[in-house]
């Protein structure tokens, strides 16, 4: 079994998921509009876009910056479940000894088949945001937020792997497994700045969200949001520091995956 | 028929004791991702006005809780209770399945009252405001009553039809999360014409009324919606019974389908 094999599985999975599970195919594009809708609603209902601007602290659009965290936060949780959540779903099926025992690490296994999955919702949810893009920037503006989202989909998904698959190696060694995925993710999400910026908060609250990958991923799309075209040299050190953050993560999970595998083996919780 | 709701109470008041780490793991989570919503919403707000909006998001959001966890409580919870083959287990022993669906009530009610006076204290604690002040406690307490009434009524409606036809869960959570935008909309900014008409959509007139009783909205309107509420609970009360008799007789004479809620 290749690499290849890996991530034409998942492609030809998620293929008929979406073929036998309609529903949760229209879901798919509604979740995103729903939640925009509901926060720029509820945004402008208490408040106003000037209000906003002077909060935040840039010249930014509220519906930019509001797509912009929409699609992250949505990415960012698809990989939480999917490559973290995915070992408990093995487990629950029975799959999970045929994870472990198959030719590749499980955590090359779990990244792998998911990553089409990935590449495949973010960007069908990307490309769904275009015409409100073009609406908020005009055509060429608004290809331009489309690029900069999906340069930040990509670049992002990289550590966020690594992260993910951390994650999972934890869930592989402790109870009530469920139960801390569901409170994990969104504080991770609060932490990473989904909605609200983390140069906003307390001290030791950005010190926290310095070390997720996500916060860096949600700045990225975010300068999409910027008035006027976007600063390459915010935008490179951005890049740099979700690739030098792929690189950590990525090797720490190769790492604590394998201790992992051996303790849930050895303790029988497979 | 005494024995029988003891031990629906007992089973419902077991499981919630037994599945603790689960209860506690879904007030602090919904509490986490309604926290995650509502820091989007105030980077809008003016400081000035930010007691104001924090007090109407969060009351509007305690009602939503309420229709969120009962849907999801008593209606969700038919499909686990489906899969477990309990509905002929019941039907066996001359039991309506319904009984200990309906026992779900208090998981319902003391899920979402745990959650709004978490999020009470976060939301005091985080922002540095007093949100969980009433100024009327018996609407209070009617309102909440009249919105348990609909909720239950509702998903007990979901529940029996998920007996005999699958539901689309997605399609559910979606009108869930859709109930927040419909009942955050203030009373005042509506044209005159269309006020009555908003006070009829379900849920939106108990929340109204709960509105009222905090003081974030001028009570214009309450005696229309005390009455909107009372028919409208009875109404969907008695909807929903006529729903439950109905697949009662269906699944005794041609059996439950083995998957609900999908």
């Amino acid at each position: 079994m290749g690499l290849w094999t890996l991530l034409k599985s998942g492609l030809v999975l998620d293929i008929y998921f979406f073929k036998n599970n309609r529903a949760q195919l229209v879901s798919m594009f509604a979740w995103p509009y729903i939640l925009l809708a509901l926060m720029l609603g509820m945004g402008f209902l208490f408040g106003s876009a000037e209000t906003f601007k002077s909060n935040v602290g840039v010249e930014a659009d509220p519906v930019v910056f509001f797509v912009a965290s929409t699609l992250i936060a949505m990415a960012s949780l698809s990989v939480m479940w999917e490559v973290g959540g995915t070992v408990l779903y093995h487990r629950w099926i029975g799959t999970l000894p045929y994870v472990l025992i198959a030719p590749y690490r499980t955590s090359i296994t779990l990244v792998m088949s998911y990553i089409p999955r990935y590449l495949l919702w973010s960007f069908m949810q990307l490309s769904e945001f275009v015409p409100v893009l073009i609406w908020r920037e005009g055509l060429v503006g608004g290809l331009a937020d489309t690029l900069v989202m999906g340069l930040a989909i990509v670049i992002g998904m990289l550590p966020l792997l690594g992260f993910a698959a951390i994650f999972g190696s934890f869930l592989l060694t402790i109870k009530e497994e469920t139960n801390v995925l569901s409170w994990l993710n969104p504080i991770i999400l609060i932490l990473s700045g989904a909605f609200y910026p983390a140069y906003l908060f307390p001290i030791w609250a950005r010190f926290l969200s310095m070390l997720l990958p996500t916060t860096y991923t949600f700045e990225l799309a975010r300068l999409s949001s910027l008035v006027g075209a976007p600063k390459l040299a915010e935008m490179t050190f951005l890049i740099a520091v979700l690739l030098g953050m792929s690189f950590l993560y990525n090797a720490l999970s190769f790492t604590l995956m394998g201790k992992a595998e051996k303790r849930a083996l050895k303790s029988g919780a497979v | 028929m005494w024995v029988k709701v003891k031990a629906v109470i007992w089973l419902h008041t077991l499981r919630l004791w037994r599945y603790g780490m689960s209860f506690i793991n879904m007030i602090l989570s919904q509490v986490l991702w309604i926290l995650l919503f509502i820091m989007g919403v105030l980077l809008f707000v003016p400081p000035e006005h930010l007691t104001v909006a924090l007090r109407m998001a969060y009351w509007t959001i305690a009602a939503w809780s309420v229709i969120s966890s009962f849907s999801s409580l008593v209606g969700g919870w038919t499909s686990f209770f489906i899969l477990m083959g309990m509905v002929e287990e019941h039907l066996l022993r001359n039991t309506s399945p319904f009984t200990t669906i309906i026992g779900r009530v208090l998981t319902g009610t003391t899920v979402s009252f745990a959650i709004m006076i978490a999020m009470g204290y976060a939301f005091s604690w985080i922002f540095g405001r007093v949100l969980m002040t009433v100024e009327r406690p018996p609407l209070i307490l009617m309102a909440f009553a009249l919105l348990i009434v609909e909720s239950l009524s509702y998903a007990l409606s979901i529940s029996a039809t998920s007996m005999r036809t699958s539901i689309s869960e997605q399609f559910l959570e979606i009108l869930n999360f859709g109930i927040i935008g419909l009942l955050i909309i203030p009373v005042s900014v509506l044209p005159e014409y269309a006020r009555l008409i908003y006070l009829a959509i379900p849920y939106v007139a108990p929340t109204y009324m709960i509105k009222v009783s905090v003081g974030g909205e001028s009570p214009i309107l309450m005696r229309e919606a005390a009455l909107i509420s009372v028919i409208e609970s009875i109404l969907m009360a008695f909807i929903a019974l006529r729903l439950i008799r109905s697949v009662e007789e269906h699944i005794r004479r041609k059996g439950v389908r083995a998957v609900g809620f999908w």
